[in-house]
């Protein structure tokens, strides 16, 4: 890059270069480009003497910053003779004129020397922005602290004094008032009863008058003159803190301005700082000035190579060896260390790298970007500054950054050790040690073999015919009852749809495994079933009588929400369609059929594919009903039931049977479905299609 | 005004009954009253064997009625039925304390702020959400007993918790978000310009609108554990520590500890005041759900 003869400010406007030294560079380099040859070598040796800093304009700034240095040592002398004409006690105060003074005195150092730098320009006009300002703040606060004061001592002497007199004055104004409010309310009463309002406009009326009575007492009684002089002192209170508050960010967003619009000078021209301090952030902050924020990436530091790195390494684990774990899934460690936890430290090595490098790139990020802006001529935040736009354009990601965490270890992590338990052969011979196989639980599954993968294809049948049918019968039976219950000749809504409610509102596990006794052999119902039929029937033995009734009850179970959601949407019809409709010569049915049944399905359709998934997923059902039995060894083999979902059947891999790679392998199949079908019912819904991000 | 009838006048709006029309109401009356003795019997059955007294492991139909308070008694003093209504109590409470308190502060910025990587992180959380949560099981118990080590003290039930609230994020966040949206900014502009910080504007504007749909996010993520099996089952092995879910289940599954007219008392003692949150506030509930419509 070029040095130019113009620099830049934050706004765009563009400066001369004072340093004289930079700005014949500038010329110089330009030349370079437009001279003829012969002269460039010269040029050239013209440039490095400059770059050395061979010139007059270096000699007179360092004679300016020797007379700096001086004038700056004397200013405890200047502070010692400014507090002698202070006169006033309060320790704000004095520190404000103390600054305000100094700040004087260095305006008139500094404004003989602008010509010299940006930097002393900015100092001056810096010092005379302080200069005016800090006065002013401090004036404002010597005016309510005199008030304060005053309002103090009178509410003293007020508390002092006799009140009885105000007091009973009020106290019949109380009185009198309340008597009032009572007269009206005997008025309203009178006015319900002769049956000219109704009980609702009656019951708000009473509260009206109620209101008003209070509000009336409230504001005669801030008359009084203890209440009135208190309120008067904490009003003071407050707004000695906010206006000083407020006056000092005006201050300090006064010279945010000033600095935004002066320049700086320097003789870098390669971002180099931002280079050389990627590994230790916080570090290039530092060097550029921002002391403040370097604070907060030093934490990061610390966390990098205290906690990230180190975790990684091996060290501070649990039991693992960080990363390493990985790979050799505690195959050499001891013979209590077990393969999961190696792989859990594993995958939070992971976590943590990825976090600590994420800083890395951030404050790089940072210093690059500021060092570049300085190179340009423009200056980078003070911590003021900083502080402002972070608390603006920084909120969200603090808001966020708990429940990002969270779902970080607690979500994601769980979701990552599964996809990575799915290519192990994690089961019952390999319970503390396992290790990588590749595809193999795949593969065992896809094609059906083997002890854990054999029924899987079973189990996807009846999974599948389990979703479809139960859900579309639990979506029949809540239909038609919302359609029978909304007749408008039926009487008695309530009460049908507090009815209704019942199998949802009760805690499904509860009916699940109430049924379940009721099946039991010698179960109630199954009693019952046995006078009916004369035979006994016992449902829980027989593969396709569990299945119908788990299909029938999930209906019982599921019908009620359907109910709910469909009763919600046919009070909102509009009751204008059917009266149109009506006028043309529609019979009821026809009505049903062509604006009710329509107006439902279209509206409940995303939710209906909800209960779809649900119930793909419903495990408490299952299991809780029969155990996912009954057992079919023939079929199934050991470890599954012949009412097994594929949800059941994972949970008993993973959970009772110990087969947690395959498990673990079939829980990825199925959540990749069931992730595209909500996808899908997702991109279809309202708010994603209105891209309403 | 009073209503006043007049007799002899047909006043309705609706055209008179026809007798084809009689019959279908009546076979819909039939219909209806039907259903509700389909909904009604099991839950009866439910109520009777728990005040039963002469049945003692085994729930039978037609048998003797004797009224008792046995089984409660039994539920109260031979069982940990009242750790187990403590234990899902608070493990309830801190669930949904704790998702309010993710879910307030995610929902807003992400509804209120433009920021970098927003739209992003708005497509993982969709994705997220559809990820069943069930895919950690085989992760959850090893993971306890990883972090138990680092933070001692960490119990089951803590963790629980963390399961239930860190799951409900990603579907809460977008919820509340899209409610938020909902509400004009103009009202945050105008706290802004009065000088209210960003939590400000939060707590003085934004949160009194959504409360009605706060309550919601929390009321669901209450009744969470309530009406969840599998999770305290994987992770909870201490009957002690068991929630209601697996604590009943102990008492119909376990031949030595087999108490069905117990289960039927305790069942019937944590459905009550369920049934009764449900019922008084059944619109909000379905309209909540109707919200989350996406969570699969």
């Amino acid at each position: 890059m070029r040095y130019g003869t113009t620099i830049i400010d934050d706004i765009g406007n563009e400066h001369p270069r004072r340093n004289l030294r930079l700005a014949e560079m500038g010329v110089l380099e330009e030349r370079l480009e437009s001279e003829p040859k012969e002269k460039v070598a010269q040029i050239k040796s013209e440039l490095k003497s400059l770059a050395r800093g061979e010139h007059e304009y270096e000699k007179s700034l360092a004679d300016m910053r020797a007379e700096e240095k001086a004038f700056l040592a004397k200013a405890p002398e200047r502070k010692t003779a400014f507090e002698k004409t202070l006169t006033d006690s309060d320790a704000k105060i004095r520190k404000w004129s103390l600054e305000a003074m100094e700040s004087a005195a260095r305006v008139e150092f500094y404004e003989q020397h602008v010509e010299l730098s940006y930097d002393y320009e900015l100092l001056a006009r810096t010092h005379r922005m302080m200069a005016e300002q800090l006065p002013e703040i401090a004036s404002k606060r010597r005016q309510i602290l005199d008030e304060l004061n005053e309002v103090t001592d009178e509410l003293e002497r007020a508390k002092k004094e006799d009140q009885s007199q105000v007091m009973a004055d009020f106290r019949q104004y109380r009185e009198e008032r309340l008597k009032k409010r009572n007269d009206e309310k005997a008025y309203l009463k009178k006015l319900y009863k002769e049956g000219q309002i109704s009980s609702k406009a009656f019951a708000n009326e009473k509260r009206e008058k109620d209101l008003a009575a209070s509000e009336d007492i409230r504001s005669r009684k801030q008359l009084l003159p203890i209440e009135m002089l208190t309120d008067r002192v904490r009003y003071l209170k407050h707004r000695l803190r906010q206006d000083e508050k407020q006056a000092l960010t005006v201050l300090h967003s006064d010279i945010a301005d000033l600095r935004r619009k002066t320049p700086i000078e320097i003789s870098k021209r390669f971002p180099w700082v931002s280079y050389l301090t990627i590994p230790i952030p916080g570090l290039g902050q530092l060097i550029l000035g921002q002391s403040v924020k370097s604070i907060f990436f030093f934490i990061g530091t610390l966390y990098a190579y205290l906690i990230a790195i180190p975790y990684a390494l091996g060290r501070g684990n649990y039991r693992g060896q960080g990363l390493f774990g990985l790979i050799s899934l505690a195959k050499d460690a001891s013979r209590l260390d077990r393969s999961v936890i190696f792989m859990i430290e594993g995958v939070i090595a992971i976590i943590l790298l990825m976090i600590a490098f994420l800083i890395f790139y951030q404050s790089y990020r940072d210093v690059h970007k500021n060092e570049q802006r300085m190179i340009k001529g423009i200056r980078i935040n003070n911590w003021f500054e900083t502080r402002t736009t972070a608390s603006r354009s920084g909120f969200p990601y603090f808001a966020s950054a708990p429940a990002a965490l969270v779902t970080l270890f607690i979500v994601l992590l769980p979701i990552a050790v599964t996809v990575l338990i799915s290519f192990t052969n994690y089961d019952p011979s390999h319970q503390s040690k396992f290790s990588w196989i590749g595809l193999a639980n795949y593969k065992q599954i896809f094609l059906g073999q083997g002890i854990a993968g054999g029924p899987f294809w079973l189990i996807t049948g009846w999974t599948v015919i389990w979703t479809l049918l139960a859900t579309s019968l639990a979506i029949f039976i809540g239909f038609v009852l919302a359609l029978l219950v909304n007749q408008d000749r039926i009487y008695g809504k309530r009460f049908f749809r507090t009815i209704y409610l019942l199998p949802w509102a009760v805690p499904a596990f509860i009916t699940i495994m109430f049924f379940s006794i009721m099946f039991s052999p010698d179960g109630p119902l199954t009693n019952l079933l046995h006078q009916l039929t004369g035979q006994i029937i016992n449902i829980k033995d027989s593969p396709w009588g569990t299945r119908i009734v788990l299909i029938l009850l999930q209906g019982w179970l599921g019908s009620s929400y359907v109910f709910l959601l469909c009763t919600g949407i046919l009070q909102s019809i509009p009751g204008d369609l059917y009266e149109a409709a009506k006028i043309d010569g529609a019979t009821g049915f026809q009505q049903t059929r062509h604006i009710t049944i329509p107006i439902l399905l279209f509206q409940t359709a995303p939710l209906m594919i909800g209960q779809y998934t649900f119930n793909f997923n419903n495990f408490s059902i299952i299991y809780l009903f029969n155990g996912g039995g009954p057992f079919e060894p023939s079929k199934y083999g050991n470890l599954a039931g012949s009412s097994d979902l594929l949800i059941s059947y994972i949970y008993k891999l993973t959970i009772e049977k110990q087969f947690q790679g395959i498990g673990a392998a079939i829980t990825m199949i199925v959540s990749l479905v069931l992730i595209f079908f909500t996808w899908i019912g997702f991109s279809r819904s309202k708010s994603f299609r209105e891209e309403k991000l | 005004m009073r209503k006043k009838k007049e007799k002899g006048l047909y006043l309705s709006d609706r055209p008179p009954l026809t007798p084809l029309k009689a019959v279908l109401l009546t076979i819909s009356y039939i219909l209806l009253f039907i259903y509700v003795f389909v909904i009604l019997w099991p839950l009866a059955q439910i109520v009777f064997s728990s005040f039963n007294g002469s049945q003692d492991q085994y729930i039978r139909i037609g048998g003797t009625y004797e009224f008792s308070l046995k089984h409660f008694k039994y539920l109260f003093e031979e069982t940990y039925f009242l750790n187990w209504v403590v234990n899902t109590i608070v493990i309830a409470v801190a669930t949904a304390l704790l998702t309010l308190l993710f879910v307030s502060f995610t929902g807003y910025a992400y509804s209120r702020y433009r920021f970098k990587g927003r739209k992003a992180s708005l497509m993982a959380i969709m994705l997220i959400q559809t990820i069943p949560s069930f895919v950690g099981i085989v992760a959850y118990y090893t993971m306890h007993s990883i972090i138990a080590a680092v933070i001692p003290g960490f119990s089951r039930q803590m963790f629980l918790v963390l399961i239930y609230a860190g799951g409900g994020i990603a579907s809460n966040t977008f919820i509340l978000k899209g409610y938020i949206d909902s509400i004009s900014t103009e009202l945050d502009d105008a706290a802004r310009i009065d000088g209210c910080g960003n939590l400000q504007v939060y707590r003085l504007i934004i949160m009194p609108i959504v409360r009605p749909m706060l309550a919601i996010i929390a009321l669901w993520s209450f009744i969470g554990p309530f009406l969840d099996y599998m999770l305290p089952s994987i992770l909870l092995s201490d009957p002690k520590q068991y929630t209601l879910a697996t604590g009943l289940y102990t008492l119909i599954t376990d031949v030595r500890n087999m108490h069905q007219p117990v289960f039927a008392a305790g069942g019937l003692l944590t459905a009550l005041p369920i049934i009764i949150l449900f019922i008084a506030l059944q619109n909000q509930l379905v309209s909540g759900l109707a919200s989350g419509a996406v969570k699969g």
